[in-house]
């Protein structure tokens, strides 16, 4: 098959990039604009800057507070649930586990409750049940990284499935007979080939759980609120503090980013595994 | 974090200078507060400025004096409720102090969820500040107390639904000439509902025939957020006589007219209908409005007049990085039908909503009597000036009279005065305990008014039967 | 050859977590469902009512509504991100430059929270000030207002909702597209199989379980959606966009009507695992079986 144009590609995801970006490119300009001007015919080309939005939410210890919350809640919840998931498939994949599809299936299901009702359980079950002496999960960061594997687990355990059921058995077999032991199989030669499938699964479970609200809302108060909860904040009777919002998630942009470019790296190591031609 | 908190910020620095005044009561804040050394309360409000100065600015004095740490979490309408109830209801403990607002505390009650701060001070007189006085409230207090006068709540912020109009537009001689051609009198704040349609046809179509921006009124009707049905309920139907939700509280509930209701009485049908006209000619947005999106499209110039809450009323009259309409705002009382006033006045009706919110101890507190402490605290008259200036609210009558409240008056364009002098015109939400659960089970049928799907008078009829069926399945109608 | 001890031992840690985290709330709620319970209710106790919240469900417009525009939402939603998603991810196989650049661009409305999107989108599309209806309507005279027309504001979720999660599915199947063998396509390409045979016959059959699986994902999440409609129509006009999210979290916070909330939920639960059952049984697990 012939190669196609490289310029052509550029031309197309210039295109698609502008189509994704221009949502982003809004919230700037919402956040460099003092509230009254939102209100008014638009102008997609900003003609002044009001940077206090941006000063307020630098200057807001409590903010960073909730930032770090956050980048270690979603952080410990994607590695724990990419590593869990990723044993996990493994077991379902090779070995031969009574009822093993079923498991499969159910894990999924867990994923798929609305999650308004199962609120008012886990408050009750973190606040009261699972406690050692005075120490409760609730309202700390351990407790919302094991709350978060209720539906990023499932989530892990799903994307890597096909992942390493497409890793030829016969590879593990060979290292088992060269007498490997299983952990040195599970590391030295399924992981390496089940790197692209667990990068894409450690960045979307942590966007899931940097983004998740309502669990988050109602299961911390104090010590352990994320930069969701703290947006809502600004959702109130008296008026929506979009500016603010908005200044909060372009800043919030960039250690998102960090995160996302330094695992996708591990997606293009995959390349010389395989080649597709579509 | 918080909207108010440049005010708060630079109210921390005022708030602490002030408190210079009442050194007298520090003693007492010393003492009553050392039995209580280690303890950390935790309260939940929503972050609005007034909650915000008390997290940025009270709570820290509080320290300070008492060395009783406070913890305040502040959050979104729902959350703070949904956590709230969660919290009473299976008795966790985990805050100390909760808001609430004037429209839950029937429900809070019913449940028992809420301390008796009368009679916790009466147990315990040790605990009672020198400066505490609950006869230093405003009347607004009054929704917060039983039935035997005990108080279940400190009242911290209260405001009234007014009808807002441009001054500038008003006196604009030209426009002036224009209208009395048209109606043969003189432009003036509406009296009545004709003279209030009038005006805001009026400047609806001056607004198409400039080709500006502009539109005659404001109208807070979104299709699918409870705030349209508020505006309706609260600020439209008792302008024309139909109090309480056109529920008769007194006659089991009842809703429909047959019944011995009033919620689809002619009455009923003839204020909707007016309000939706007014939102046929109001600006498009309309349709996506709730009470702050009303409040965003009055401070950016786009209508003439509107109903708005007290709490925004002072922003778009103050704050010109959030409003193009400063120092043309004027205040006065909404229109009403014949007769509503004088029933406002003997205390039979009410012309508007009288809205705001209280501290309250939960039942399952821990820390009670540390709670009753920084409750007092935040009555304290002494705070209450400063607190007013860096969010405009007012539950302590001698407030009114501090000299930086009064400057603040005339920049909201009498605002206070017309809180004191005419807030008694005003109500508060219906003593129901079901008020969200049954809002709930009627808005429905409201939005789909809304979008025209059902006609308004059949829409009224619909929602008074489900009104009566739900109140049976929740065993309040008998 | 290997003992299942060792399997056991691996899926342990995951069944665990998801029994205490998972089964033991959806008990909880199973119960509750049999229960007539609203804190704020004249008996603010929970009151066995038996399979009453059921019966009640199946004449409850309502519901029915919400449950009818959701599976409108979710059919359009996840199959124009899997289309899409598809496409993307087939082009990035492609070798440019700036490939990595345009695929962090890509991937950046994924990091954004629910509840911004909802703003972003709120403030893009408010009637006669939003950037949209500004913009459609100077080009096309279209008037846009998500507050009156049922069909802008379902329109404009759907599409939130594609420019929201099409970069999930387009990551998840370039996973997918990279693992793949080259064998079988350079083999197809000698026996001179048409661009149209190599999709049906090999692409698709291959990626078949990343496909399933990323279908599921979205098809559950959509079910689900809560905040960002919420904030960008709060299930308006009417209920156009009340979707069962939206539904069952007005029923449960502001109503406090836990034991019907508790119903609509588990009756959700179930059909959503009907139909990812049905999708399962017919599309991966036979060949799972094989393997």
């Amino acid at each position: 098959m012939k190669r196609q144009k490289p310029w052509l590609s550029v031309l197309f995801w210039t295109l698609i990039s502008f189509v994704t970006l221009f949502p982003i490119y809004w919230l700037f300009v919402i956040s460099v604009k003092p509230t009254v001007d939102l209100f008014s015919t638009p102008e997609v080309i900003l003609k002044s800057f009001y940077w206090q939005n941006y000063v307020d939410v630098l200057t807001d210890s409590t903010l960073r507070r909730y930032m770090m919350n956050s980048l270690i809640i979603s952080t410990g919840n994607a590695f724990l649930v990419t590593t869990l998931g990723f044993l996990a498939c493994y077991a379902l994949s090779r070995f031969d586990l009574p009822g093993k599809e079923s498991i499969f299936f159910w894990t999924i299901t867990n994923r798929m409750a609305p999650p308004a009702v199962f609120l008012l359980p886990l408050f009750l079950l973190l606040t009261q049940v699972y406690r050692i002496g005075d120490f409760s999960l609730a309202d700390t960061r351990i407790g919302m990284i094991l709350v978060y594997c209720t539906f990023n687990l499932p989530f892990a355990i799903w994307t890597l499935r096909p992942t390493i059921d497409g890793i030829p058995k016969e590879l593990d077999e060979a290292a088992f007979i060269d007498g490997a032991s299983p952990w040195k199989i599970i590391t030295e030669v399924i992981f390496p080939l089940a790197r692209p499938g667990l990068a894409v699964t450690l960045i979307l479970t942590w966007v899931f759980a940097w983004n998740e609200y309502l669990l988050a809302a109602t299961l911390t108060n104090f010590n352990a609120r994320t930069l969701t909860t703290g947006l809502s904040e600004y959702v109130t009777t008296t008026g929506t503090a979009w500016g603010v919002m908005a200044a909060i998630s372009v800043i919030t942009l960039i250690p998102a980013l960090i995160v996302f470019s330094m695992v996708q790296r591990h997606i293009v190591a995959g390349l010389t595994f395989g080649a597709v031609k579509g | 974090m918080s909207i108010g908190y440049r005010i708060s910020a630079s109210a921390l620095a005022l708030g602490l200078a002030a408190s210079a005044a009442f050194a007298q009561t520090d003693d007492f804040w010393r003492q009553a507060g050392a039995q209580f050394e280690g303890v950390t309360l935790h309260g939940v409000t929503e972050s609005t400025p007034p909650s915000n100065y008390i997290k940025d600015v009270l709570a820290p004095q509080f320290t300070e004096l008492t060395g009783i740490n406070v913890e305040i979490e502040t959050t979104s309408w729902d959350q703070m409720y949904d956590k709230a109830i969660k919290d009473m209801e299976a008795g966790t403990g985990i805050y100390d102090m909760v808001y609430i607002e004037q429209d839950i505390i029937y429900s809070y009650l019913s449940r028992d969820f809420l301390v008796n701060i009368s009679q916790a001070l009466a147990d315990k007189p040790e605990l009672k500040a020198p400066n505490f006085d609950e006869a230093n409230f405003t009347t607004f207090a009054d929704y917060f107390r039983d039935e035997d006068g005990g108080l279940y709540g400190i009242p911290m912020e209260a405001f009234i639904k007014l009808y807002l109009y441009r001054t500038d537009l008003f006196a604009d001689p030209e426009v002036q000439a224009a209208f009395k051609e048209q109606f043969g009198r003189d432009l003036a704040p509406a009296k009545t509902h004709e003279e209030y349609t009038q005006i805001a046809e009026f400047f609806t179509k001056l607004g198409q025939d400039r080709g500006e921006d502009l539109w005659g009124t404001t109208a807070q009707a979104h299709t699918g957020h409870p705030a349209s049905w508020y505006e309706y309920v609260e600020s439209v139907a008792p302008t024309f006589g139909v109090y309480n939700w056109g529920i008769n509280a007194e006659n089991n509930f009842a809703a429909t007219v047959e019944n011995g209701g009033s919620m689809n009485s002619p009455e009923a049908k003839e204020a909707l209908r007016w309000w939706l006209h007014l939102r046929d000619i109001a600006p498009p947005e309309s349709s996506a409005s709730t009470w702050s999106e009303t409040a965003t499209t009055f401070a950016a110039g786009r209508v003439a007049q509107g109903l708005i809450y007290g709490e925004n009323a002072a922003w778009i009259a103050s704050d010109e990085n959030q409003s193009r309409v400063v120092g043309n705002v004027g205040v006065a009382l909404p229109p009403v039908a014949e007769g509503v006033m004088e029933a406002a006045e003997s205390g039979e009706g009410y012309i508007g909503y009288y809205d705001g919110g209280a501290f309250g101890i939960p039942v399952s507190s821990q820390n009670q009597d540390a709670a009753v402490l920084f409750a007092q605290f935040i009555a304290q008259p002494e705070v209450q000036a400063q607190w007013a200036v860096a969010a405009p609210r007012i539950t302590v009558s001698s407030t009114y009279d501090a000299p930086e409240v009064q400057e603040l008056n005339t920049s909201l364009g009498g605002y206070f005065d017309l809180l004191r002098d005419q807030g008694k015109l005003f109500a508060g939400a219906p003593p129901f305990p079901f008020h969200a659960q049954l809002r709930e089970a009627i808005s429905p049928i409201f939005y789909q008014i809304l979008t025209g799907d059902i006609e308004p008078d059949a829409g009224l009829d619909q929602m008074a039967a489900k009104t009566e069926e739900e109140l049976t399945a929740l065993g309040y109608r008998k | 050859m290997r003992s299942n001890k060792l399997g056991w031992m691996l899926l342990a840690p995951t069944l665990v977590i998801l029994g205490l985290f998972g089964v033991v709330p959806f008990i909880y709620v199973l119960w509750v469902s049999f229960h007539q319970w609203n804190p704020f209710a004249a008996n603010p106790e929970m009151i066995a009512n038996g399979a009453d919240n059921f019966r009640q469900l199946v004449f409850d417009t309502g519901f029915l509504s919400s449950l009818s525009v959701t599976l409108a939402f979710v059919f359009f939603a996840v199959t124009s991100e899997l289309i899409l998603g598809y496409a993307l991810a087939q082009a990035f196989m492609k070798d440019f430059p700036g490939k990595a650049f345009f695929r962090t661009i890509h991937t950046l409305p994924l990091i954004m929270a629910p509840i911004i999107v909802g703003s972003i989108w709120k403030l893009m599309t408010t009637p006669s000030i939003g950037i949209i209806p500004d913009l459609l309507d100077s080009w096309f005279g279209y008037d846009l207002n998500i507050g009156q027309s049922a069909v802008a504001a379902f329109v404009t979720t759907v599409v939130m909702d594609i420019w929201h999660w099409t970069p999930l599915v387009t990551l998840s199947l370039i996973a997918a597209l990279v693992a793949l063998p080259a064998d079988p396509f350079e083999q197809a390409q000698i026996d001179g199989a048409s661009k149209r045979q190599i999709f049906w016959h090999i692409t698709l059959p291959m990626i078949r379980p990343a496909i399933v699986a990323t279908v599921f994902i979205r098809l559950m999440d959509a079910l689900r959606v809560v905040d960002e409609v919420l904030m960008l129509t709060g299930g308006g006009p009417g209920s156009a966009t009340r979707y069962i999210g939206v539904h069952i979290f007005r029923e449960v916070f502001p109503r406090t009507n836990y034991g019907y909330g508790s119903a609509v939920s588990v009756v959700v639960l179930y059909i959503t695992i009907l139909v990812c059952w049905l999708l399962y049984v017919g599309l991966i697990a036979p060949r799972n079986n094989k393997a």
